[in-house]
């Protein structure tokens, strides 16, 4: 490993003691995985309020992608946001909804760039995103049976 | 020379079936554009979790022919972070060599195609030509010309011997040489500055806004670069410059690719300097099982931040892995890119973000003024595009 | 004699249509690369068109992804008898490493038949050209 790479984790605690300052109650965990990657747990709801206040306090405006996992009861989301500002930091803002009923608001009024990525978690595993300009189809084929989540681990494909 | 057509696609104007751009034009100009995605869609990310961790590697180096080494470059980095695995230091040295080689072949192939896009067909004969030399190097030290699979959980699976070396130094001369060629053509060349400055215009600030990645970002004066922001392999240490060019149209793109070529050739030369005689460049057992975890890797591809999630559960078998592939980034801009400006700059335009062909073949243009619809393919695109710009003397 | 000479010509400078369905590109930039000067398929007569109207020819790369099968059976269906199919690569084959996942159908074969097979992930430019080769003897024969 070599010795330049960056190894203390402090601005990167520093960063999550003022998040933990902001969400208060909301965020139900919170830890620094490695430099440059900070992991937050938040209720639904209370994504909106990291994001935003992460873009307004430290100019994060990058969305790189936003990923679906189904966990069974429960599908968790996950927005992969970057921070350009120095100290340059990934975080992983993630928050649990319920399989049943899979609603979360979405936050392309704050960050524009998630629009397609709120569409693909839409499309391939059935989360609704409430408040999204046009949240149709875009990558499953048009004739793709409507209901139908190929990522969920219910669903296999047929032999 | 007999001339070159890459023809995709039928030009049947009755088709009715969805298209991949839908361009809403009044007279010349273009004023909306609506995009669908998902003709190359073959549930990977499904596939992935039912292939293990051995076989993973083969089939995400096939989400992308061109980028395939940075998807499988990727999926070994994350896994192993997920898993905690270390990676031999020779074997980081020979990730990034073909990292960066791969970016030459990209770039390059990126310039011969936009060449041809201009109208420019010599450029891109002689472009293809020169590339023959990184396709040789990259098919010496992995066996194959594309699809090297060089990457496997916990290091590389070919060795560079010294001998290798010299034959990539050599080869690094010749395409140094090349390039600077190319470098001087695109700054002197009329045609070129014609064909491209002013077009596809994607500002600072829309950029950002839209999450553009790599080239295209970099061409509209964005400082990012994975490899600068979040250092890997062997790019914290390597010496090179983050290109970026303000002038935030197609020819900031060309720019930024040509320059790119050339620090690519300086982090493989570093790199070969630098890296160990002698070391082992693979785990000792393949690693078939890893540990729970997750991670999340970035990862610098030639078209822009490629991220991999990976979460592991002890099995042989990846969990859930998420690919999202620097193209789906850069497609939010498109339609700000084309808007305002002519039908026969979208060729050029829509190539200066670098997608890959499947995505792009048909093109139906919808004129809102005088409600008349048609569907081109690429070719005939082409072809009006180099009478129009003949027209207007920006030939 | 008319025969004998549109035969002549088919085999001389057959017009072939190229199209990917859904593909990695990695056998796409093979073929352009067979075209290029270093392997120069342009000598054997090859030319490339964009319509399925003028070709005699179908050169698939790529597994058939679903969305891309009616457009493949709609070119296959506007090209003109005698046509031949030439699937380059291994997922154009049999799906190749994509087989089982829910994108894709398979080989071309599972959509259109299919004259010459020409495997290999990707397969070299000299791979291409043998099997262009072997596709003008079965034109000369037919």
């Amino acid at each position: 490993m070599s010795r330049r790479r960056k190894v203390s984790t402090k601005n990167e605690e520093k960063m999550l003691v003022e998040l933990k300052k902001e969400l208060g109650p909301q965020l139900i965990e919170g830890y620094v995985q490695r430099p440059r990657r900070i992991h937050i747990k938040v209720n639904p709801g209370a994504h909106r309020k990291a994001i935003e206040f992460m873009r307004d306090k430290w100019d994060v405006w990058h969305v790189s992608t936003i990923t679906g996992i189904d966990l069974g009861e429960k599908i968790e989301v996950i927005f992969h946001m970057w921070k350009f500002k120095e100290p340059q930091t990934a975080i992983l803002v993630r928050t649990e909804v319920p399989k049943s009923e899979p609603k979360l608001e979405t936050v392309t009024d704050i960050v524009p760039a998630s629009n397609f990525y709120e569409r693909e978690v839409h499309d391939l595993l059935g989360v609704v995103f409430e408040g999204h300009p046009n949240l149709e189809r875009i990558v499953l084929p048009d004739d793709w049976p409507e209901g139908v989540y190929p990522l969920r681990k219910d669903w296999q494909p047929p032999e | 020379m007999s001339l070159v057509r890459i023809p995709v696609g039928p030009q049947h104007p009755a088709l009715h079936e969805p298209e991949n751009f839908t361009i809403e034009v009044e007279g010349e100009t273009v004023v909306d554009v609506k995009v669908r995605i998902g003709y190359v869609h073959r549930g990977i990310e499904k596939g992935l979790e039912s292939r293990t961790y051995v076989q993973g590697i083969f089939l995400s180096g096939r989400i992308c022919g061109i980028c395939s080494n940075c998807h499988t470059t990727t999926y070994a980095m994350t896994v192993e972070e997920a898993g905690g695995i270390e990676v031999p230091e020779k074997a980081n040295y020979i990730r990034t060599i073909i990292s960066e080689l791969e970016r030459i072949h990209s770039h390059l192939l990126w310039l011969g195609s936009a060449g041809l896009e201009i109208g420019f067909e010599t450029m891109f004969m002689y472009v293809w030509r020169d590339r023959e030399v990184v396709m040789d190097l990259l098919e010496a030290i992995s066996g194959n010309r594309v699809n090297y699979a060089i990457n496997i959980v916990g290091g590389v699976r070919r060795d560079i011997t010294p001998e290798l070396a010299k034959e990539i130094r050599k080869g690094l001369d010749y395409l140094e040489e090349r390039t600077n060629y190319y470098k001087k053509l695109c700054f002197e060349e009329t045609t070129i500055r014609k064909r491209t400055e002013g077009v596809g215009v994607l500002d600072t600030v829309t950029a950002r806004k839209l999450g553009a990645v790599g080239p295209t970002a970099r061409g509209s004066n964005v400082k990012f670069d994975v490899r600068k922001d979040d250092p890997h392999l062997k790019y914290d240490e390597a010496e090179f410059e983050l290109i970026t060019w303000d002038t935030c149209d197609t020819f900031a793109r060309i720019v930024v690719r040509i320059l790119e070529v050339l620090e690519s050739i300086k982090i493989v030369r570093w790199c070969l300097d630098h890296m160990p005689k002698k070391g082992d460049i693979r785990p000792q057992k393949i690693i078939r099982r890893v540990p729970e975890g997750e991670a999340y890797g970035r990862f610098e591809c030639q078209r822009g931040e490629l991220v991999y999630f990976v979460k592991s559960d002890g099995s042989d078998k990846p969990y859930r892995v998420k690919v999202r592939t620097p193209t789906m980034a850069n497609i939010l801009s498109v339609p700000e890119l084309l808007k305002g400006g002519y039908i026969a700059d979208v060729p050029i335009a829509l190539a200066s973000i670098d997608p890959c062909f499947a995505c792009e073949d048909r093109i139906t243009f919808v004129d809102v003024e005088k409600e008349r619809k048609w569907t081109w393919t690429k070719e005939q695109l082409r072809k009006y595009a180099m009478e129009f710009n003949r027209r207007e003397g920006r030939w | 004699m008319l025969d004998k000479v549109v035969k002549w010509s088919r085999v001389k400078s057959p017009w072939v249509l190229h199209m990917n369905t859904g593909g990695c590109n990695g056998c796409d930039i093979e073929i352009l690369a067979v075209l290029m000067p270093r392997f120069d398929v342009e000598r054997f007569g090859i030319i490339l068109t964009g319509s399925p109207r003028h070709a005699d020819v179908l050169l698939c790369t790529g597994a058939v992804t679903k969305q891309m099968k009616k457009r493949l059976i709609r070119i296959y269906e506007q090209m003109p008898e005698p046509k031949f199919v030439m699937a380059i690569g291994n997922c154009a084959c049999t799906g190749g490493v994509f087989k089982g996942c829910y994108g894709v159908e398979g080989g071309i074969d599972t959509t259109i038949p299919v004259d010459i097979y020409v495997p290999g992930c990707p397969p070299k430019p000299e791979a291409i050209i043998d099997g262009v080769a072997k596709l003008l003897a079965k034109l000369q024969e037919s």
